[in-house]
């Protein structure tokens, strides 16, 4: 490996690369608690054309590498069990802004918040706003196809990126396309978005800016039962109303709000809060927010308060968007779950996500964007307590396989990894598992990008044994 | 000519053919003969028209799960009722069926504001090239369990796997919905007037020039359209029309619509996809403008 690290050095410079344990340190884990992985190496190109060249070397030694944005991922993505890490976020320049085609290109360590910045004075923003947007950063985000709170109304990574420029493992450089009507062809763009770091690595990405909204009103709505609220988001979704955002959060993540330096001012006796916002033209604006209002109201809302002015909303909206970060504060570890359900079926799922709770002793805090029916049902526990921790993962099983026998999904935007791995099974027969292995084995023959994610390995039919070839 | 009428039936079927290295060319309605003419002429045709009806449609939920061969025109009359539709709006209309739709990935003239294909779609099945069947995605809203194989099938054209079934996301019908004709003047001040109309707030469901005309879609709810009407009205001499307006515009499909220029499959990446879903290269072969062996 030292011949390899060399090699590494002559082309992003000796200070790019470590080696020792003390410096890896931070490298060993990323936003999923838990985990650590020590990597053998890290290196970290500065520009596109080192990028390419440290690709090629991995390449050229047949060594297995795991790409790594900010390391703020849920899912244990960008853990290096032994093997090189390849760090992007020395690559953060914003290459172009386009406000009147409304684009940007960008490479892929800028952070995401940072992009909206540079869009902001054309009165524009990057609409994926992932709650850890002031720190992840956006090739992170292409790879695990990101939501974020205003996702609901505007979609996701996937509906904003048009173009990528991707190095594939085997040290060909590509660029992915949106197709369009003059120009069919595999979307190969829409299969790498979300690919996890298994496909390539992102070195520049192109994306659709979105104008400022002429109106936007933030409101809170209090309620004494979650099931309350929950009833109150279907009758939403169900009228047809489409806020920029519907976030809920329960008692529990309230009370870890309010106990922390984001305090929103969220009403501590209340069961649960739906987070609304409501955003477009300032024509018919009104006419949404009053029937949303009626509906919370016709719902049991105890009382909705409306955010006058900028200040306000962005302390309703710090409170949810820190609220991960809350829950830490509580205990040494917390559990990050992110499943998906039917709209419709919110209220007795959360019922029997409190049951569960119940069952195993364990405080469940729900904070989730309830508008799609994607969960987060987190957990502060003490993992330094065996039996606590125990408990937790029982709990979480049985939350998940609640959800998946509900006919939801084991990931709504954190990404499969390495934490959710062992529930793919559960959600996808055989030969629907073994054709992602096969779509993961047409970018890298080798199976040598981010190796031992997403898909059981043992679940590939056919190893395509190219030379070298790791497991 | 095999005629599958279960997904089971469907796999043998391409599992024989390519074992057997036969080809097949996939048809359901055989609307769009000018594409398909690319195709080998000596595959056997394989018609999936049967594979139809919707699975499943939860209305609270705004989501539907329909069998490949269930037609636009189906689905609509299902979602209506509720207020609700899967705003595909393709071109050439909604005779065609689901199945084809999402495998050619037919934009519409409100795909700009209501989205493509590939933005409709949360979760499909299909039968690759050697015959396995094959559910990607599912039946919820936000979904990233798994590499994304929806995607890659849409637009595809039939060459990685013959679609069975499709779940899409569906969105509530504009509360007003009106269709205007507006004679816009050539002149520079009316062509801002017009940018700013359609990059602005108000922005339009759809805008076509039709007979020398510019047809425009308004929709949202009363106040909304109350304005839009005002902004078109300010763009030149309106007339407000029959919104069936749209659908012949839809089905008499203005665009041109001839076999492919080029090889779509030119790329070694696209050329690797091809080989790991159809390593016999017998579904729809030639129709992407590839050389044939
Ligand atoms: C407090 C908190 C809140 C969060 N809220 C949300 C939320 O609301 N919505 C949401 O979707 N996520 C959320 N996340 C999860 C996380 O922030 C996102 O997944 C984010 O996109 C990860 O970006 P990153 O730069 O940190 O990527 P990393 O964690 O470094 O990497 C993530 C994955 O991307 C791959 N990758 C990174 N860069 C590249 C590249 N250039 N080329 C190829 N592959 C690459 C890695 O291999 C890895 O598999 C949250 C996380 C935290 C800690």
């Amino acid at each position: 490996m030292s011949l390899l690290s060399d090699e590494l050095s002559s082309i992003v410079g000796a200070r790019h690369v470590l080696e020792r344990a003390t410096e890896l340190l931070v490298y060993e884990s990323d936003a999923l608690p838990g985990y650590h992985k020590k990597p053998r190496l890290a290196v970290f190109p500065g520009t596109r054309d080192e990028a390419i060249a440290v690709v090629r070397a991995l390449h050229a030694a047949r060594a297995p590498f795991v790409p790594r944005g900010a390391g703020t991922g849920l899912s244990g993505g960008a853990l290096a069990d032994d093997v090189v890490l390849l760090g992007l976020q020395r690559m953060r320049k914003i290459i172009s802004v386009d406000p009147s085609a409304r684009t940007a290109t960008v490479e892929p360590g800028v952070v995401n918040v940072n992009l909206t910045k540079a869009a902001a004075p054309f009165g524009l923003h990057y609409a994926p706003d992932p709650s850890s947007q002031s720190a992840c950063t956006i090739g992170g985000n292409v790879s695990e196809n990101s939501g974020g709170p205003h996702c609901l109304k505007y979609g996701v990574t996937l509906n904003h990126v048009i173009a990528a420029t991707v190095v594939l493992p085997g040290g060909d450089v590509v660029k992915l396309e949106r197709p369009t009507a003059d120009h069919t062809g595999y979307d190969l763009l829409g299969a790498y978005v979300g690919s996890e770091g298994c496909f390539g690595v992102t070195l520049d990405v192109t994306v659709r800016l979105t104008p400022n909204p002429e109106g936007v009103f933030t409101m809170l709505a209090d309620f004494t039962s979650v099931d309350d609220a929950a009833r109150a988001t279907s009758a939403i979704v169900a009228a047809g109303i489409l806020p920029a955002a519907l976030e809920l959060m329960d008692h529990g993540t309230i009370e870890c709000v309010e106990s922390s330096i984001y305090a929103a001012g969220y009403p501590r006796d209340a069961a649960a809060v739906l987070l609304i916002e409501v955003d477009g033209a300032l024509a018919g604006l009104d006419e949404d927010v009053r029937e949303v209002q009626r509906l919370c109201r016709d719902c049991g809302a105890r009382e909705i308060r409306t955010a006058s002015d900028a200040t306000e909303r962005a302390r309703l909206w710090q409170g949810r968007k820190k609220s991960f970060g809350a829950m830490g504060r509580m205990a040494p570890h917390l559990a990050v779950q992110d499943a998906v359900v039917p709209r419709t079926r919110l209220a007795p799922i959360l019922a029997r996500i409190a049951e569960i709770g119940g069952k195993y002793r364990i405080t469940v805090c729900n904070v989730f964007h309830a508008g799609d029916g994607n969960l987060h049902p987190n957990v502060p526990y003490d993992g330094n307590d065996p039996d606590e921790t125990a408990r937790v993962h029982a709990a979480m099983r049985e939350i998940m396989e609640m959800c998946i026998a509900e006919g939801g999904a084991i990931t709504g935007e954190h990404g499969v990894g390495l934490d959710k791995i062992g529930y793919m099974e559960s959600l996808f027969p055989g030969d629907s598992l073994d054709a992602m292995c096969r779509l993961r084995d047409a970018f890298d023959p080798e199976r040598r990008a981010n190796p031992g994610k997403v898909v059981p390995s043992h679940r590939c039919r056919e190893w395509l044994a190219a030379p070298g070839a790791h497991s | 000519m095999p005629r599958a009428t279960s997904t089971t039936e469907l796999s043998e079927i391409v599992r024989d053919a390519h074992d057997a290295r036969a080809r097949l060319r996939i048809v359901a309605r055989g609307s769009w003969p000018a594409r398909t003419a690319a195709v080998a002429t000596d595959a056997a045709l394989l018609d999936v028209s049967a594979l139809s009806g919707v699975v499943e449609y939860v209305p609270g939920d705004l989501t539907l799960t329909a069998k490949s061969g269930t037609t636009l025109a189906e689905i609509e009359e299902a979602t209506r009722a509720n207020g609700q539709w899967c705003p595909l709006l393709p071109w050439g209309g909604d005779g065609g069926t689901l199945g084809a739709t999402f495998s050619t990935a037919t934009h519409g003239p409100c795909s700009a504001s209501l989205g493509a294909p590939r933005d409709h779609a949360i979760g499909m099945q299909f039968v690759d090239g050697t015959g396995a069947l094959i559910r990607a995605g599912g039946r919820v809203v936000k979904n990233v369990a798994g590499f994304d194989l929806t995607r890659l099938l849409i637009g595809s054209w039939g060459t990685l796997g013959v679609i069975t079934e499709v779940s899409v996301r569906l969105r509530a019908r504009p509360a007003v919905d009106e269709t205007w004709s507006v004679e816009i003047e050539a002149d520079d001040a009316s062509a801002a007037r017009l940018d700013e109309f359609r990059r602005g707030p108000l922005a339009p469901l759809a805008m076509e020039n039709f007979n020398g005309r510019s047809l425009v879609r308004i929709g949202g709810n009363a106040a909304f359209v109350a304005a839009s009407r005002e902004a078109v009205k300010s763009l030149g001499a309106a007339v407000s029309a029959d919104p069936e307006s749209w659908t012949r515009l839809r089905e008499s499909d203005p665009r041109p619509r001839g076999p492919l220029a080029t090889n779509a499959l030119a790329d070694p990446l696209s050329q690797r996809v091809k080989k790991q879903f159809d390593p016999a290269h017998i579904l729809n072969p030639g129709i992407l403008g590839e050389a044939l062996a």
